[in-house]
């Protein structure tokens, strides 16, 4: 199996400087208990925003930090769990090591294993000062609930827990992170932030057949369930290498880069919730670290994603015609689209509603960001002021369109603003709306290409307990 | 979750059976089908999309949209016909001396006619209740402002209304909660107009709407299309479809092109069964423990009549004879001005600020009291139509457009009729729809109350217009309709002359209600649709406590 890169990667191993920057002041002055715990309090706070703690364990509506979110995989919905100090439901009874072991290791004290989908490898590389805080955050801070989160049942055989532990001996670094002894001090702290904590990789880093992320394509874009989490490596075209500082900025804190990219999606909620709330020098330094990774680069892109499109001049020539020459995605576009984005796709003045030219949604290669806008819509809170475009699949409160309609119109907006070569059927929008991108063809080749190295699998899964338990035994004797 | 059963010949059967999916209709249906009763709703009318209605709008002719033509996008049934006017057909045939202005535009469609309206959310005040006891005209409702206030609350928050935070530019300010939102902020020309006619007494406040500036729920923001009348292309209005779609994902059935004709009861005057004809005009029976019928201050008075059975030969809930009787609507009138100045009328929503200062007063022991609507629906139409007939060309017909819809001011008037049995629905006894049945006859006359009060109201008027350096001053001479029907199921405590009681619930018949415009006693100046809303959800509570009754 070629899962060795994973663990010796061509990552150095220097560990993480990042203590030294941003977060002067930590050590200083003895202080009164209560100080120091209110310090430590506010430390973790900031610690669980950048890492995005809510925006998998609050649920939509939901209290905080409850549990209970969704998150679509191939073999099924896995729900995130009570993390508010609630005795019962929560992590209450939690001892800091218990914290750190779920934290890094994704191992619970009941000794239960969780799926990759808590980003435990990218909070493997947190420091103890940042567990610590988190810890007393959490436990000090947080409101218990006690409400118990709705289970996980993923399908057989990965309902079957205990795989994990072979996954992980596959995939679960033992090392904390490294950067470069050359990195500057804001370099490193960017990569800390990025990979420790904000787990940029985690979305935007393409995994292989076991869900694993493939190391030499780290950043270089991925497809996550309906979406597409786009190469932000300094690659050209397809990358971050024609977004200036300004544009990433304005883009992380805001969420619209005007004429060139919104976030919508998983992307808007980690602007919503996480990167907005950032001091700006955290920004400026994820910003410098993105600046310096290898470029990945994706082949299907030709251009970048931002340069395709004009205005389009359609409405204006066929009002007052006795003859409708429109197409059924033109038709569907003036119906449906001109009222915000208008008959030109300029949208408005003040960027509220964006351009559909020039829009990273509309020039990628992969159509699925439009897709699931269109179908989901799209929804911001930014410092209190909601962006919010409305979806237009079956549950939409404004109009529904069939998976043609949405085709057709997905086509006509790719014609006549974004990449004109992308063209998606019916099938394709009933698989997005469906399963995420997870055609259930797909899906089942990934269980039937799954069956020999689940099997494999277990095998060294069931080989590492009987070593444990080898060595427990031996040590109780 | 319960659900409505139906046989495989297509009968049905449920807990509630609610004929007419509008904005009462698909409250009562997400009400109860929320509290676990099984709901079935049938609809006369087609149902289609948001976006067809969008395209027909851009594609209306320059004369159609210059006049209003709210009705000509609405495809209807062929066996369900609603008023058409461009031309006419004549669906209601009108008489009487103010005949005309009983033109009244309603949809037989899936979501009813707040797809077209204009999304003001009024109340009434608390004397409007009282106009018998307090001007000695009119008749006084059954129940207070107080009994009524707190499903005004709920209303409000049902459609999202936004509204005045500010006590001072609330009407009524007798509110127990502040409305969801706060108001759409005012325009340029709302504000100038304000500041020139507020100091004479005249009270220019904000409109309650149901739609924001900012996001409700999944409800976008309001991008100011300014054709919220004959449709909000975005769904930045509240419409009753709104409803209808949140009851249908908890269970209820909702049923199109089903257009009821008959009514059963028993000995005792329950109904039993209702019938309707689906698009094949294949008969069907629903049966169900409560019927409501929402079908509009119209129809439902025309279903009743229609529906006369053995036990009820005058008519379901007729035994007053009052059924189809007392029909009022705010018959207006529109004055229209250039203002010395530009007011540039147009911007946002198509209705957002109003003249209440002759909303109430010992005057209407008299005379009719009346609000004037500063319509914000731009002025561009009716300036081009101005500047063609001035014989202009080139540059100079550009400039004069551009002066007359900057400059140009419509104020659309309310006045409030009082109820009247002689302003009367009837059946036709000539005029039949494409099933046979009976159309619709109505007498009217808007009365000597409403007549006086207009002389009052074009008195204002000019004293508007000259406080605005307004020239070219018109007033239209014939009343217009303004599509708020109301009287012909109304309201009282005394079940010989009236139809409903208090909570909406026909005096003859113990499981039937009949919620909406038509049971409204006094109409007030404002436009009808929240009070309707509240009288929608009034009756929801009283038929939860009612089926709650019987299952326990």
């Amino acid at each position: 199996m070629k899962c060795s890169d994973a663990r010796h990667g061509d990552r150095l191993r220097i560990l993480v400087a990042a203590l030294s920057f941003g977060m002067a002041g930590s050590l200083a002055e003895t202080a009164s208990g209560a100080d120091a715990t209110a310090r430590e309090i506010g430390r973790g706070r900031y610690l669980a925003i950048a890492a995005d703690c809510a925006a998998c364990h609050t649920a939509h509506s939901g209290l905080p930090y409850a549990g209970g979110y969704g998150i679509p995989s191939p073999f099924g919905t896995i729900y995130s769990t009570n993390i508010t100090p609630s005795r019962s439901y929560g992590i209450g009874t939690y001892s800091e090591a218990d914290f750190a072991r779920v934290l890094r290791r994704g191992v619970t004290p009941e000794g239960k294993y969780l799926y990759p989908a808590m980003p435990y490898t990218s909070y493997t590389n947190l420091t103890d000062a940042d567990i610590r805080s988190l810890y007393v955050y959490f436990m000090n801070a947080v409101k218990p609930v006690e409400q118990m989160s709705r289970p996980t049942r993923l399908m057989f055989p990965l309902n079957m827990r205990f795989l994990m532990i072979g996954w992980n001996w596959l995939y679960l670094k033992k090392q904390r992170m490294a950067v470069p002894g050359t990195a500057t001090s804001q370099v490193a702290r960017g990569a800390y932030l990025a990979t420790a904590l904000a787990h940029c990789d985690v979305c935007h880093t393409p995994r292989n057949f076991l869900m694993a992320e493939i190391p030499d394509r780290n950043l270089g874009g991925a497809a996550l369930s309906s979406w597409y989490a786009p190469d932000i490596t300094p690659d050209y075209p397809s990358g971050i290498s024609t977004w200036t500082d300004e544009q990433l900025r304005l883009y992380l804190q805001t969420g619209n880069a005007p004429d060139k990219a919104q976030a919508a999606g998983p992307m808007a909620e980690a602007v919503e919730k996480s990167f907005q709330h950032l001091s700006g020098r955290d920004i400026d330094a994820l910003i410098a670290y993105l600046r310096q990774v290898p470029p990945v680069g994706d082949p299907a892109y030709k251009r970048p994603r931002d340069s395709f499109g004009a205005p389009s001049h359609m409405e204006a020539a066929i009002r007052g015609s006795r003859v409708d020459t429109r197409t059924h995605g033109e038709l569907l576009y003036s119906r449906e689209c001109a009222s915000c984005h208008q008959p030109s796709g300029k949208g408005s003045r003040d960027g509220y509603y964006p351009p559909l030219f020039h829009n990273t949604a509309t020039g990628a290669p992969d159509p699925g960001n439009l897709v699931s806008v269109v179908l989901h819509g799209v929804r911001r809170n930014i410092d209190g002021r909601i962006v919010y475009m409305p979806g237009f699949g079956p549950e939409s409160p404004i109009d529904h369109l069939s998976d043609q309609d949405i085709a057709d119109v997905v086509n006509e907006v790719e014609t006549s603003f974004g990449d004109p070569e992308v063209r998606i059927t019916q099938e394709d929008v009933r698989n997005i709306r469906n399963e995420g991108r997870f055609s259930l063809s797909v899906t089942t080749e990934r269980m039937v290409s799954l069956g020999g190295t689940i099997l494999a699998l277990a095998l060294v899964s069931l080989g590492i307990v009987l070593i444990r338990r080898r060595r427990a035994a031996r040590r109780r004797l | 979750m319960r659900k409505p059963s139906f046989t495989s010949g297509g009968d049905l059967s449920a807990d509630v059976v609610i004929v007419g999916s509008g904005v009462v209709g698909g409250m009562i249906a997400n009400e109860l089908v929320s509290a676990g009763h099984s709901v079935a709703v049938l609809e006369a009318g087609l149902r289609r999309p948001r976006g067809e209605f969008t395209e027909n709008w851009r594609n209306i002719s320059f004369h159609n949209r210059l006049h209003s033509d709210f009705q000509g996008i609405y495809p209807q049934s062929p066996l369900a016909s609603a008023p058409l006017y461009f031309p006419p057909n004549d669906y209601i045939s009108l008489s009487g001396p103010d005949g005309d202005a009983f033109k009244q535009g309603y949809l037989r469609i899936v979501g009813g006619t707040t797809w077209h309206w204009a999304a003001s959310c009024w109340r009434h005040l608390p004397v409007d209740f009282q106009m018998h006891t307090r001007y000695g005209v009119g008749r006084d409702w059954p129940i207070s402002y107080d009994d009524l206030e707190p499903y005004y609350c709920r209303a409000e928050e049902e459609m999202g209304v936004s509204g005045p935070w500010d006590v001072a530019l609330q009407s009524p300010s007798q509110r127990s909660r502040p409305y969801p939102r706060n108001m759409i902020p005012f325009g340029y020309a709302d504000r100038r107009v304000g500041e020139a006619v507020n100091p004479h007494g005249f009270r220019l406040v904000p409109i309650p709407q149901g739609r924001s500036v900012a996001p409700f729920g999944d409800r976008p923001a309001c991008c100011g299309n300014n054709n919220c009348q004959p449709i909000c292309p975005i769904g930045a209005m509240y419409n009753g479809i709104r409803h209808i779609e949140c009851a249908e994902r908890k269970g209820a059935s909702i049923l199109s092109e089903s257009v009821v004709y008959r009514v059963d009861t028993d000995e005792t005057n329950r109904v039993t069964s209702i019938y309707w004809y689906d698009r094949d005009r294949n008969a069907h029976k629903a049966t169900a423990e409560i019927f409501v019928f929402a079908c509009n201050g119209i129809e439902t008075p025309r279903l009743l009549l229609l529906a006369a059975n053995a036990r009820n030969p005058n008519g379901i809930a007729n035994s007053s004879d009052q059924v189809g009787r007392n029909m009022m609507d705010h018959s207006g009138i529109h004055a229209t001005f250039l203002a010395g100045e530009p007011l540039w009328f147009g911007r946002g929503p198509a209705q957002s600020s109003c003249i209440v200062g002759s909303r109430d007063g010992n005057f209407r022991s008299r005379y009719s009291a009346n609000k004037m609507i500063l319509n914000n629906i731009s002025r561009v139409p009716p300036a081009t139509e101005q500047a063609l007939a001035l014989g202009l060309t080139g540059d100079a017909l550009d400039r004069e457009i551009r002066r007359r819809a900057a400059c140009g001011v419509d104020l659309s008037i309310s006045l409030e009729p009082l109820p009247s049995p002689g302003n009367r629905l009837t059946l036709s006894r000539t005029r039949r729809d494409a099933l046979g049945l009976a159309c619709p006859d109505i007498r009217y006359d808007v009365g000597d109350y409403v007549r006086r009060g207009t002389k009052a109201a074009v008195e204002q008027v000019r004293e508007i217009a000259g406080l605005l350096g307004g020239t070219e001053l018109h007033v239209t001479e014939q009343y217009n309709a303004n599509n708020h029907i109301m009287g012909g199921t109304i309201m009282g405590a005394n079940p010989g002359d009236s139809v409903v009681d208090g909570t909406c619930r026909a005096h003859d018949h113990p499981n039937l209600w009949l919620p909406g415009g038509g049971a409204m006693p006094s109409a007030s100046v404002v436009n009808t649709t929240l009070s309707m809303a509240a009288l929608g959800l009034r009756a929801a509570d009283a038929i939860r406590s009612r089926l709650a009754g019987k299952t326990s």
